[in-house]
């Protein structure tokens, strides 16, 4: 009866603690049925077991599902495990039909060498490297990112592919619009020298005959002036004229193109001494004018003496010929030194700039004009009130640009015009020093 | 400087432009400081006249044209500062258009002078009046 007894108490305990182990089972499916459960672990005589959940990484196989890269997961022989459905969409065959096959089928041939490297070496770290996908007579470029994974089911190999033909394409056109650049770098150094020898040609070949033009005429005036009509000599002046305009337009286009040619040398130069200079060439005009030159004092720059002449003589000879009749020209020069190169910048006691203003009281002219009167042959006046030949200002600009320098005009018509140039005190990269 | 007495300079001009050429002789023959050899073409024929050139007509200066089919102005200048016989022959170069290459490269290889040609019958005289200050 006792073992009765005992066996009853003992089948008890038994259908109890299956019960509470029912209960905890049911507790634990209806945990994982609504999803508040990610992993189980359980204790197995001495050992902890980890159950993951394959409702755990749904979100990411949505995401690789979903992604613009096609991400393959191989076994280490090479076979497709796992395949997104973009690869399938890349090679064009069902997703069903792509599981088991060697990746290795869908290289293209001739990228299967270098595909075995990277798949070699992908298993000792994370491996990248660009082939051609191929199949069926379709052929995409595409990286391939190669990253060994060690999961509970064993090693396996996972693969990102992203499509490259886009990318392939830019680089294409890239390469494309390189090779235009070049071509019309080699149209315009042919150009260039076209240039050089249209100066060439300038300067002799087209100034001999406009020479005979000019000592011809000069000829027939002196010894044909008694037999020739007041008429006939007005024709005769306009031909020396117009000879004499193109003998000086063929000069100063040499001039111009000359500036092309990179000869300039920069040395420490006293710019009142260049004015002091050039205001002697101007000594008849300035007294025919009753002209006043007033230098308030400029300073010592690096420059190219001869070019920054020109442009004193240019910017000078202009505030003398278009100044008013009934007023004698002032043309006053002043300098104050900067910290920036620009026109709204703060004066700097001996700044890296210098401010150079030339400004007169001349006839001014409109200000919508200030920025092309330095255009090449442009020109504001008629060219019988005004001789010129639309040059000067031209080269003034080349000049101060071949200076790294800055130059604007104001002006106003009535008034006066005022020219402001900004210059480098030390010129940078002075590879030519003598 | 016209003075009766002297004895006029030989000048040897080379000009292969028979205007420019003309243009000497007219402004020039009247002058009585000055006789032009008769004139070369171009910077061989300098040397073809200056071998058979005697005392009479061996030039006291030679003007040469820059621009010269076969040999130049600045050639022939070279040649001739070269050579032994004719290095103290004073020389002068003459061109449409003296830029500062030519000036320089002329006085480098020992030119005299470089002149713009004249475009008058006073710019001939004044050339000229140049010339002989400067020999």
């Amino acid at each position: 009866m006792d073992s009765n007894a005992q066996l009853t108490h003992n089948l008890m305990r038994e259908l109890e603690e299956t019960r509470r182990q029912l209960y905890e089972a049911r507790e634990i499916i209806e945990a994982i049925r609504t999803g508040q459960v990610d992993a189980l672990v359980v204790q197995n005589g001495s050992i902890h077991e980890l159950y993951t959940l394959k409702t755990a990484d749904h979100a990411y196989r949505v995401f690789i599902e979903k992604m613009t890269e096609g991400a393959l997961t191989l076994s280490p022989n090479g076979i497709i495990l796992y395949a997104n459905s973009r690869f399938s969409d890349m090679i064009g065959l069902p997703l069903s039909t792509i599981i088991g096959l060697p990746f290795e089928q869908f290289i293209a041939e001739n990228d299967r060498p270098f595909y075995r490297k990277l798949f070699k070496l992908s298993w000792k770290g994370d491996a990248k490297g660009e082939v051609d996908i191929f199949y069926k007579h379709h052929r995409t470029p595409v990286q391939l990112s190669l990253t060994a994974l060690e999961l509970a089911e064993g090693t396996s190999l996972s693969i990102i592919i992203t499509d490259l033909t886009l990318q392939k394409a830019t680089q294409r056109k890239l390469e494309e619009n390189n090779r235009q650049l070049e071509h019309l770098n080699h149209t315009l150094e042919d150009s260039n020298h076209d240039l050089q020898q249209f100066a060439s040609v300038a300067s002799h070949d087209l100034q001999e005959p406009l020479r005979k033009i000019q000592i011809f005429s000069n000829l027939l005036r002196i010894k044909s002036a008694d037999n020739l009509t007041n008429d006939e000599i007005a024709y005769l002046e306009k031909i020396i004229g117009s000879a004499d305009r193109m003998k000086s337009l063929i000069i100063e286009i040499l001039n111009y193109s000359r500036l092309s040619a990179d000869d300039s040398e920069f040395l420490p130069t006293d710019l009142n001494l260049v004015l002091k200079e050039l205001l002697e060439d101007f000594e008849l005009l300035i007294a025919d004018k009753k002209a006043k030159v007033l230098n308030y004092g400029l300073p010592v720059l690096e420059v190219n003496r001869g070019q920054i002449r020109q442009v004193f003589q240019n910017l000078i000879s202009n505030a003398l010929k278009f100044s008013k009749n009934d007023m004698p020209p002032v043309i006053e020069i002043r300098s104050k030194w900067l910290a920036d190169k620009s026109f709204t910048s703060s004066e700097q006691e001996t700044g890296p700039f210098c401010l150079l203003t030339i400004s007169d009281n001349g006839i001014g002219f409109d200000e919508k004009y200030a920025t092309i009167v330095f255009s090449l042959f442009q020109r504001l006046h008629p060219k019988d009130s005004f001789e010129g030949t639309g040059i000067g200002l031209a080269i003034t600009k080349k000049i101060i640009e071949k200076h790294h320098g800055l130059i604007q005009v104001k002006s106003a018509v009535g008034v006066g015009t005022q020219f402001m140039i900004i210059l480098p005190l030390k010129q940078i990269a002075n590879g030519q020093s003598s | 400087m016209v003075s009766p007495h002297k004895i006029p300079k030989k000048i040897l001009l080379a000009e292969d432009d028979p205007d420019d050429r003309g243009f000497f002789f007219e402004f020039l023959e009247h002058r009585h400081d000055v006789l032009l050899l008769p004139p070369v073409e171009n910077g061989e024929e300098v040397f073809e006249f200056l071998e058979k050139a005697k005392n009479g007509n061996f030039p006291d200066l030679i003007i040469l044209d820059q621009n010269m089919p076969k040999c130049n102005g600045l050639q022939t200048l070279a040649i001739l500062k070269n050579h032994s016989h004719y290095e103290n022959i004073p020389v002068f170069v003459y061109s449409t258009y003296t830029d500062d290459y030519l000036k320089q490269r002329s006085i480098q290889l020992g030119a005299r002078s470089v002149l713009e040609k004249p475009l008058s019958l006073e710019g001939y005289e004044k050339m000229i009046d140049a010339i002989l200050e400067l020999i």
